[in-house]
């Protein structure tokens, strides 16, 4: 049955060359860990990944409780912590998966850089990389205001006045940031957007491009 | 699992057939020894989740100026570099450090342009990666503990040492639990005169998370004592009543 729904699918859309590509392609020796203990260090990207698909999926799931503005936010994270079922849970899967994820990326870049792996031909794939990175960290500033608790508020206070001690365009890029000339209510609705809007499509974007390099240039091979 | 044998269940690939032998291919031979290693991966980051439950800090309160602002740890690095460029030369630390360094990380590919892939055959390169990490530690390190000391400094006037401090928060961001227990009749019309209705504090300090630092044990032995202004046994008639009170004081974890 099942066999006779996929046949039917495969006929009108040729579907198996595109998943047996991903299934025949060859995973060289040195980077299987199954093979050399000490190949674990190539994981680190993959485990980046999977961090991040946990952040979106706990992502989602705060979405459906939290409440962006400054009357609220508050006493919906709160909610989050203390009263939805398993709340606390995926709470703290955000919190302490944005850490996991900076830490997963580190690690991942350093391996990249002490193999040497980012000179031609994939310097392009390093570029993608760091700029993976500032958008992570992007994630962080803008998330880390989202409870609207002192630390968040003050924190966010804080950072914005040092955007605005950047010459010339400093006063314009506080503005831009806080969408005010304080931390508040639009502060924190244009922090909730880049944080569940912007940076995810952005992310995205830059994590497919990530992909598909790495598989048009393959893995560097064994130092 | 040895190189190449196979997985139950797997479909049977012709080793002999393929270009380059040690490889395998990626679905599903690959990916499942590889989910084992995310499968454990994942299992410690939920354990570490579960034991280490979130709670939620005092609402933002834009009047409290007291409060000393401080960043998520991974910008810890960043932080702590504006308090090595004070006043006019502010700059450095808040624009021309970071940009120099985001360029130098963005262009790496450019700089070292050798042939050559191993670290040891590419000294500069590698010195200066060993150099920034242990620089971005060493920061973040750096700013934790002079944050601890500022936090501590804040919080430390006249109480001794041991006694937990809860911070000051409205009664209306307390959620009490275990109400019903006597304890709770006993302390809504006697302790609470000192330390608020909902333990927020008033003429005593804040109580109404005093759970979460001390258990059932070291608050009774507290309470029997007395300090300062607290009289033994908290003015309480019997030492049952107080052990009835710190029973539910003990429950109440913020």
């Amino acid at each position: 049955m099942l066999k006779k729904a996929y046949d039917w699918i495969d006929e009108r859309l040729n579907v198996t060359p595109l998943w047996r590509d991903v299934a025949d392609h060859e995973v060289p020796a040195h980077v299987n860990p199954a093979i050399k203990m000490s190949a674990f260090v190539y994981c680190f990207g993959g485990l980046t990944f999977l961090v991040i698909t946990t952040q979106i999926l706990s992502g989602m799931f705060l979405a459906m409780y939290y409440t962006p503005d400054i009357t609220n936010a508050w006493y919906s994270v709160k909610y989050i912590t203390d009263e939805v079922l398993l709340g606390n849970v995926v709470r703290g899967m955000h919190f302490w998966g944005a850490s996991l994820v900076i830490i997963m990326m580190f690690l991942h870049m350093l391996r990249v850089f002490f193999t040497g792996a980012y000179k031609a031909p994939r310097e392009l794939n390093w570029v993608v990389g760091v700029l993976l990175f500032f958008v992570v960290l992007g994630f962080g500033f803008t998330g880390y205001l989202l409870p609207w608790d002192q630390k968040a508020y003050w924190a966010t206070a804080v950072g914005s006045q040092l955007a605005g001690t950047v010459p010339w365009i400093g006063p314009y890029l506080q503005t831009l940031l806080l969408g005010s000339h304080t931390v508040g209510a639009l502060t924190l609705t244009r922090f909730f957007a880049i944080h569940v809007f912007f940076l995810p499509a952005a992310l995205l974007v830059l994590l497919a491009l990530h992909f598909i390099m790495i598989r048009a240039q393959h893995i560097a091979g064994p130092l | 699992m040895a190189a190449g044998e196979r997985i139950p269940g797997t479909p049977r690939y012709r080793h002999h057939l393929l270009k380059n032998p040690g490889t395998e291919p990626f679905l599903p031979n690959f990916l499942l020894k590889e989910w084992i290693a995310g499968s454990v991966f994942l299992l410690g980051f939920i354990l570490w989740v579960v034991f280490n439950p979130m709670d939620v800090g005092p609402k933002a309160n834009p009047d409290d100026t007291s409060f000393i602002p401080v960043p998520d740890w991974y910008f810890y690095f960043l932080y702590q570099i504006l308090k090595y460029f004070p006043g006019n030369y502010e700059v450095f630390g808040t624009v021309v450090l970071p940009l120099v360094g985001a360029l130098l990380l963005l262009f790496a590919p450019w700089l070292d342009v050798s042939k050559a892939r191993h670290p040891y055959k590419r000294p500069l390169a590698t010195a200066s990666m060993v150099l920034v990490t242990f620089l971005c530690i060493w920061l973040t390190n750096e700013a934790a503990v002079q944050h601890r000391a500022e936090v501590a400094a804040e919080q430390g006037g006249g109480v001794s040492a041991g006694l937990p401090v809860l911070p000051k928060v409205p009664a209306s961001q307390i959620h009490l639990v275990d109400t019903t227990m006597p304890g709770y009749e006993i302390f809504s019309h006697t302790c609470a005169g000192c330390h608020g209705a909902s333990g927020e504090g008033g003429f005593g300090p804040p109580v109404y998370a005093i759970g979460k630092y001390w258990n059932e044990q070291q608050l009774y032995d507290f309470v029997i004592k007395g300090m300062g202004q607290m009289p033994p046994r908290g003015g309480l008639s019997s030492d049952a009543e107080v052990r009835k009170v710190v029973e539910w004081l003990a429950k109440q974890k913020g």
